[in-house]
Parts: C-alpha cells; structure tokens; sequence
C-alpha cells in the first residue's frame, strides 16, 4: 500500500460525492454523497499523515525523532475534527429536510424549488 | 495553556459565552423583550477584551499568539473583531421590531446570531488550517438555520441551499487544505510558507508543483462560496430572499468581512512568498473580473429588492477581489500591502454602506410588506428621512464621491493599475458605470414615482439610529478617509 | 516451516472450533435446560410475536414511524459525535496531565458544559417528549 493509492482511493471517493451531490434529487441522497466527500478527505488527511513527513525531516537519523514526528499526529486531528462538524452539519441538513417536508410534503430538490430569476 | 493564552482568545470566549447566556436568559426568563438589548449591552464584553489586546491594557499581550500558534490577537484580526463587533449591535439593534413578529424565537435568532459572530472571529484570529475549518463551519451552520428561521416554503428553501452549498464549498476546502497539509506537512500558515521556500521547485510547473496548485485553487474555490464569489453567486439572491432580512444584512456585511479578512491572511501568509504571488494573483484576478461582470449583469433585470442588492454585494464582492489581487512587489517592500489595504478600507467602508441600505430597506419593507423596488414608489415623501439614509448608502455603492464608496473603489483600482493589472481596473470602471442603472433607479423610484398611499411611514427609533449612524460613517469616512486607512496600515504590519 | 505453517493455521482452526462450539453449545445448553424446569416452556401470545420487546405491533402493513424518533436520531447523531473528542483525551489522560496540570481537566469539563447545555436546551424546548 502507498500514498499514491490511498489518495487515488481518496479522490475517487470524492469525486463519486460530487457526482451524487450532481446528480442525485433527492436531498437525503445529496447530503450522503455530502457526507461521502467528508470521509474523501478523512482519508487523505489519515493517508498523509500516515505516509508522509515533513521534508526537512525526512533524513532524520534518530527513530526517536522520526517516531516524535510522526506523533504529531496533525492529520488525525483534522480527521477527528472534520468527522464532528460533518455530523453538525448532516443533523442541521436533516432538520431542514423535516422543515421542508412539512410545509412541501416532499424531499426532493426541484420540488423544493420556488425562486427563479 | 497560560494566563497569556486566555487574554488572546478572550475576545472569541467572550462572543460564544454572550451567544450561549442569551440561551440560558431565553430559557428562565420570562420577559423576553430585554434580550435584544442584553445582547447588546453584552457585546461590550468582546469589544472590551479587543481594545485590551489593541492597546494593552491589562495582561501580558506582546506576543499575539496563543495556542500553539493556532490562533493569534494581532491588530489584523483586532481590526475585524471591531467591525464585526460593530455590524452585529447594529443589525440587533434594527432587528429588534422585526423579532417582535417572532415571539417564541427571539432568544434563538439572536443566540445564532451570535454564535456566527463568535465563529467569524475566530475565524479572522485563526492561523492554522484546522482552527480556520473549524470556526468556518461555526460561522455558517447558525447562518443556515437562521435562513431557515420562518420555516414558511422560501425560508425553508433558502436554508437548504445555503447549508448544501456551503458544505459542498467546505468539502471542496478541504480538500484543498489536506493536500497544502499532505504537501508542507504542517497546518501552520507560517509553517507552511517556510516550506514551500525550502521545497525545491518545479519552474515548469505553477506554484512549484501541481499538489500545491490543486491545494490552493481548492482553498480559493471553497472561501470563494463565502465571499459570494462566481461560480457561488447563485445562493445570494435566494438566500436573501427568503431569509430575514436582518439576517440577510449580517451575511452581507458580516460574513463577507471574514471571508475576505481569512483568505488574505491564508494568501498573504502562507503563500506570500514571490514566484508563489503572481501564480495566485492571476487567479484572483480572472475571478474577481468575472464576479464583478456577472453580478452587475445579473442585477439589471431585477424587480425584487433583496435580490437585487443580493446580486449587487456579488459584484461588490468582484471590486474588492481586484484588490487582493494586486499584489505588486516583494514582501516587506512598501507597495506590498497596498492591495490589501485598499480592501480593509473597502471593507470597512463597504460595512457602513451596506448597512444603510439594508436596515433602511428594513425600516421601509418591514411597514409595507412589499419587497419589490415599485413598492419604495414616492417613499421620498411617504417616509423622507429613511429615503434619504437609503439615497447615500445607494450613492457609496456605487461609488459617486465624496462618499467612502468612491474613495474606496479609488483605492482599490489604483492599487491594480500599480500591480500591473490595469485591464483588471478598466473593467471594474466599466462596472461601476453600468451599475448606474439599477442603483438609480431605486432613488428614481423613490422620489420620482407617485406612491400608492400617502400615509407616512415612521421608523423605530432605535432602527434609525443604527442606520443614520451607518450613513453618518459613509459620509465621514469618505470625506476624511485617513483615519481608516491609517487603521488599515497598522493592521497589517503582519505582513 | 511446517511447524509455523501449523502454528499460524492451527490458530485459525481453533477459532472456528470457538465459532461453531458457542452457538450450538448454547442451543444445547438450553435445549437441556428444559428438562430440569430452569427454562419454562410456556406458550403465550405474547411469546409468538416477532418482537418481545419495544411497542406492540398495531398495524399488520409497515407503517410509517413516528416523526418523533427522528428528534431522537438527530440528537443522537449530534451527541454520539461528541465522545469522538473524549476517548483520545482519557487514553491519554496522564500525559496530557503531566504537560498542563488542572487545565488538561478543566478544558474537557468545559467542552462537556457546552455539550450539557445543549442538552438542557433540547430538554426544556420539549424534543425529548413523546407526545
């Protein structure tokens, strides 16, 4: 396994979420291929964090050091956070989708619809 | 975690718990027509701990950053903590009759309210990538349920389309952001920018690699959706239209400061070194050409109020990109921050108008109920002071000296002409022309047009004094602008 | 090299022995409870329903779910996240308290009054009432 595969993994994930946020009308499906584009980054920032080390450190002699390095851990903590807000953010989603529902009876996009230009 | 570090977020802690008091208040209390004015007199708490950081009063404040270098006090941020401070007493203060229509939920709009404000300024504190996600998303999650707030079909609409476009942008960001991060291996700004000069780079390549390429248009791309950028311009208008208008007034102001303050710190910042300059300022440049055009265009065919001051922030927006496009000469070098300066002044400036505008079209609409521009019909007579408050700030816009529109435009268009951006400022002159047309006709509408009833229309007084205050700031700041643009100078010693 | 080979399938052939034996081990037991009275073999309507548990089946079709248990599931959604910050911080308590001292506590206490106010929030606004 290398960092190039993981991010091939990690872009192919994202770009199906942006294909489904395209295409999709229904918005529950809209926020899970949402959700799905979180998890594309959650990945790479894991995978970064994982394969990689600063440049200027990469020749550090001293396992003690490189394992010092890799305990920043920076992307997992992105990936901590990212994982909390995208779950804020889907409940917010849902509750605007209860909110529509009531007053449209529906859940798709274009039903939704009503201002134009 | 020090007594050093509470005195630099205190500003930030004192935002959130004002937000989360107002929750508390609005659960025990029983009369809630005094929370709109505890949340004002409550503001006074980050404002205070904003001017102590300015001036150092109390604590041991030289050194500006705290957490671990994730957030920092300098006077860049200290200069948006006060304009935002400032935006948000005034939009409480000339919301409070419109929150008597919603009895039930006073406490809530204003909590959210708050609690978006919080997350702007620690967004403009923020130095570090995941700290900047981070207070992203708490600037906008409250922004989407306030747009939602009537819970009638276009509130409910526009709620949805902020939220799902505001989390396709953040993903977008992200992306961006986890690849400068894969990249640099650091999340620091500074970090960031001592990297890529140490990483050798690709000439052939723009930005010295195609990672970092891909890192930094993501991160333009997802900032872009805040400043209300092309290709995120659709959300404007309907979010304007549906939400309340105090809400659309904050976004206009409030929001579009922080995404302008964030995105020239992460610019500026992380990738203000020379080659990786003139990579991003072409960029911006395209795009802030294109938002201007679309946004005026777009605005000429509008009958609905808020939409048409939705699409004109769009183009306001595209000015003051052409100035953080204009970066000129090397960091350090005198002409280095004279783009960026001209956009602190714009947005300053901007503020005070923009606020005029919309809490006089607050005043006015909030009476008839008609959003359409027809329905302003002969309010010269009907209500003469708020017409003539909505006439300046229509002027600023768009830009007829000597209000601070015009000094503001002045200075962001000679700032590209002397990066070398001159085609970038023809067409800014062309837009300004073109949005003549509808700006004028609001103020032909409203003192040329014979208006349905001659009842007058009296404003809440303390809505008046907000937006007379606002109006009062355009005129001064635009006849005297050097003592913003002196501020402007300081707050960015940082770069 | 046979003998590892056999040391690491060996480990495997154990674990379906476990996998197979507990199942059929506790039918068996149970089977053989009931001739010693410790499992009562009483039948009752009750019993022959799908589910013991939980709401009694009202309608024969699949009917719609109340729209209350999508308040639970959105709190839930919000809350559940939450223990995402907590486990990294008790794993690594002592050294964190080590480098800060009280603070290490106190910022975790306070992240956890924000998470209980929301929690009062939701509980005096009446979302976590049935009716």
């Amino acid at each position: 396994m290398t960092l190039e595969n993981v991010l091939l993994l990690s872009a192919a994930l994202f770009s199906i979420g942006i294909y489904g946020v395209m295409s999709r009308r229904s918005i529950i499906t809209t926020l899970m291929s949402i959700e799905l584009m979180f998890n594309a980054v959650v990945v790479a920032a894991i995978a970064f964090s994982r394969f990689t080390l600063p440049a200027s450190l990469a020749n550090v002699e001293s396992p003690v050091q490189a394992a010092a390095v890799r305990l920043a851990l920076t992307g997992h903590v992105f990936a901590v956070f990212i994982i909390a807000v995208a779950a804020a953010e889907v409940a917010l989603g849902l509750a605007i989708v209860f909110a529509l529902y009531r007053v449209r009876e529906t859940t798709e996009i274009t039903d939704a619809a009503t201002m134009k230009n | 975690m020090t007594a050093h570090d509470w005195w630099i977020i205190a500003p930030e802690l004192a935002a959130a718990g004002l937000a989360a008091l107002l929750v508390i208040a609005d659960l025990a209390l029983r009369n809630k027509r005094i929370l709109a004015e505890l949340a004002v007199i409550g503001l006074a708490a980050p404002l205070f701990f904003s001017l102590n950081l300015w001036f150092g009063w109390y604590g041991d404040t030289t050194d500006p950053s705290a957490l671990f270098g994730a957030i920092t006090a300098d006077r860049f941020a200290l200069f948006f903590h006060f304009l935002l401070i400032g935006v948000s007493a005034a939009v409480i203060l000339a919301s409070t009759k419109y929150l008597e229509r919603m009895p039930g939920l006073r406490g809530e709009f204003l909590a959210l309210m708050l609690f978006s404000m919080s997350g702007m300024m620690m967004l403009v504190s923020a130095k570090e990538l995941v700290a900047i996600y981070v207070s992203l998303e708490l600037t906008a999650l409250p922004v989407a349920a306030l747009a939602a707030f009537h819970r009638g079909a276009r509130s409910v609409e526009a709620g949805l389309k902020f939220l799902v476009l505001s989390a396709i942008a953040s993903a977008l960001l992200l992306y961006g952001m986890v690849y400068i991060y894969g990249f640099t291996g650091s999340t620091n700004l500074e970090i960031i920018l001592q990297r890529l000069n140490e990483i050798p780079s690709q000439p052939d390549q723009p930005f010295g690699s195609y990672g970092v390429l891909l890192g930094v248009v993501l991160i333009v791309a997802g900032f872009a959706f805040k400043m209300a950028v092309v290709p995120w311009q659709m959300w404007v208008p309907d979010v304007y239209e549906g939400s309340p208008t105090p809400l659309a007034a904050f976004l206009s102001v409030a929001s579009k400061a922080a995404a302008f303050a964030v995105i020239i710190r992460v610019l500026y910042a992380a990738f203000g070194s020379e080659p990786l300059t003139q990579d991003w300022s072409g960029l911006i440049a395209a795009l802030a050409a294109v938002t201007m055009t679309v946004g005026n265009l777009l605005a000429l065919s509008q009958k609905n109020i808020k939409r048409l001051l939705g699409y004109s922030t769009v183009s306001q927006a595209g000015y003051m990109l052409a100035g953080v496009a204009a970066v000129s000469a090397n960091s350090g070098s005198a002409g280095f921050i004279a783009g960026p300066q001209g956009v602190l002044y714009y947005l300053m400036g901007y503020a005070f108008t923009n606020l005029a505008v919309f809490l006089s079209v607050i005043a006015i609409t909030h009476r008839t109920g008609n959003e359409l521009i027809s329905g302003l019909n002969g309010m010269g007579r009907r209500s003469p002071v708020v017409a003539m408050l909505l006439t300046v700030g229509l002027l600023s816009l768009l830009g007829v000296p000597p209000t601070v529109g015009f000094m503001s435009k002045a200075f962001v268009f000679s700032a590209a002409v002397n990066s070398g951006l001159i085609w970038l400022a023809v067409i800014g002159v062309v837009n300004t022309a073109v949005s003549a047309y509808y700006y004028l006709r609001i103020v032909r509408a409203m003192y040329f047009e014979e208006p349905s009833s001659d009842e007058p229309i009296r404003a809440d007084l303390r809505a008046l004094a907000a937006t007379g205050t606002a109006a009062a700031g355009v005129a001064v700041f635009g006849i005297g602008p050097w003592f913003l643009l002196k501020l402007a100078e300081e707050s960015l010693t940082i770069l | 090299m046979l003998e590892d080979y056999f040391r690491q399938y060996g480990l495997l052939f154990l674990f379906a022995v476990i996998a197979v034996t507990v199942p059929v081990g506790m039918l068996a037991l149970s089977y053989a409870a009931s001739f010693v009275r410790i499992r009562p073999t009483r039948q009752t309507p009750v019993k022959r329903t799908a589910y013991e548990g939980g709401m009694p089946p009202f309608s024969p079709k699949p009917s719609r779910f109340n729209f209350r248990y999508y308040y639970y599931a959105l709190l839930f959604v919000v809350f559940d996240v939450e223990t995402v910050f907590l486990y990294p911080w008790a794993v690594r308590y002592g050294l964190l308290s080590k480098q800060f001292g009280i603070f290490a506590l106190a910022a975790v206490m306070l992240f956890l009054a924000v998470v209980t106010l929301a929690y009062a929030y939701a509980w005096r606004k009446k979302a976590l009432e049935w009716t």
